[in-house]
């Protein structure tokens, strides 16, 4: 469990939003091309010269008003909580979770997340060869997660942060707040400040 | 990308929310009072204007190639916007460390500036393949290729990669076209 946590905790995630515009992409791809085959007449030459608004059809919605109005509406009114669930979602900010260490009522003791990402900020920037860190929390109350950002200085030797990491920084967070998982996403990036490229 | 596609998200969820709303409303509206004018959406009139052109006509041709190409567009754009990062092993249980493939491509791109007789290189990185392209002068492409093979494969033995990139090294050199 602690491993999927971490691995969440990567990224934001984009899934929802990504799923969501390609579907509406493969739609309108879809809709686009069959308008197309009908109209190069490849359904037969009278299919292709009927009028987009075929008598047909209107016929046919004529004849069945009743449920075609309900379905209608149906259709409408889900379109719109769909649509409105996606936006809320969308453009919900990413969730910063403060740290329940004890719930028993009368002692319950909160670590707020910028007094989380504060501690573990600094004791990431005292690695040898980080020039910059920055931590929040993300995740949910249920199950909160670390994601630490790390710059590294030019010619750092990458293995050994990376293990300074969980020895150094992240045992040291678990023993003072006394919890025994802290799922945790590193992401690391290289300084670009201060160093000359070589040409 | 990533934000692009968060932000058309954002307005096709808005796009999907409205029509829905105005279907519903229009189709309400025509079902209570079948006789008044139509609330926002004149669709009497889009009716007759439908009615009027067929499936060949150019402007329908016209709008069938735009909706279709946008389609595409956004599904380029959707799966264009996958997270990137490199991953790299685990060091202990509940952590997960990754980089940037900026940051890979530089720290190869200083080992191989770094090397006799690279004038310059420019490197991509991902967590698939690392690309590099070096130009020198004193040397040709058979001279310089092994040698920057290996040391961008000394690269990537140095970091705790969870699987290994494919190499391609390219030298651009001017004794080759002599």
């Amino acid at each position: 469990m602690s491993v999927s946590a971490a691995r969440r905790a990567q990224g934001r995630s984009h899934g929802a939003e990504r799923t969501l515009t390609s579907v509406v992409g493969v739609l309108a791809v879809l809709a686009g091309a069959a308008a197309l085959v009908v109209g190069v007449g490849w359904l037969g030459q009278f299919r292709g010269h009927r009028p987009v608004l075929d008598p047909i059809a209107v016929d046919w919605l004529g004849d069945h008003a009743l449920y075609a109005r309900i379905g209608a509406l149906v259709l409408g009114v889900l379109l719109l909580v769909l649509g409105l669930w996606w936006f809320f979602r969308s453009l919900r900010p990413e969730r910063r979770p403060d740290l329940r260490l004890d719930e028993t009522s009368g002692a319950e003791l909160t670590v707020t997340a910028s007094a989380l990402s504060d501690a573990v900020q600094a004791d990431a920037e005292s690695i040898d060869g980080v020039t910059r860190a920055r931590t929040r929390s993300v995740g949910t109350v249920a199950e909160p997660a670390l994601r630490i950002t790390l710059w590294l200085a030019e010619g750092t030797d990458v293995r050994r942060v990376w293990s300074d990491l969980d020895t150094f920084v992240l045992t040291r967070a678990r023993d003072s707040l006394g919890v025994d998982t802290l799922p945790t996403a590193v992401r690391l990036e290289l300084d670009t400040a201060g160093s000359a490229r070589v040409h | 990308m990533r934000v692009v596609v968060r932000l058309l998200s954002t307005l096709l969820a808005l796009a999907v929310a409205a029509g829905g709303a105005l279907l519903a409303l229009e189709v309400g509206w025509a079902w209570w009072q079948p006789d008044k004018a139509p609330l926002l959406v004149p669709w009497p009139r889009w009716k007759t204007e439908l009615a009027a052109v067929d499936w060949s006509s150019t402007p329908v041709r016209i709008a069938a190639g735009i909706v279709a190409v946008a389609g595409i567009v956004l599904v380029l754009l959707a799966l264009s916007a996958k997270d990137r990062a490199v991953r790299m092993a685990d060091p202990a249980d509940g952590i997960t460390v990754s980089a940037s493939p900026r940051a890979l491509a530089r720290l190869v791109g200083v080992a191989v500036r770094a090397q006799d007789n690279v004038r310059g290189a420019s490197v991509t990185a991902s967590a698939r393949r690392v690309r590099v392209r070096a130009t020198s002068r004193l040397e040709n492409e058979e001279q310089l290729r092994p040698r920057l093979l290996e040391t961008v494969d000394g690269v990537l033995d140095d970091l705790p990669l969870q699987r290994r990139p494919k190499v391609s090294v390219v030298v651009d050199s001017p004794k080759d076209r002599r």
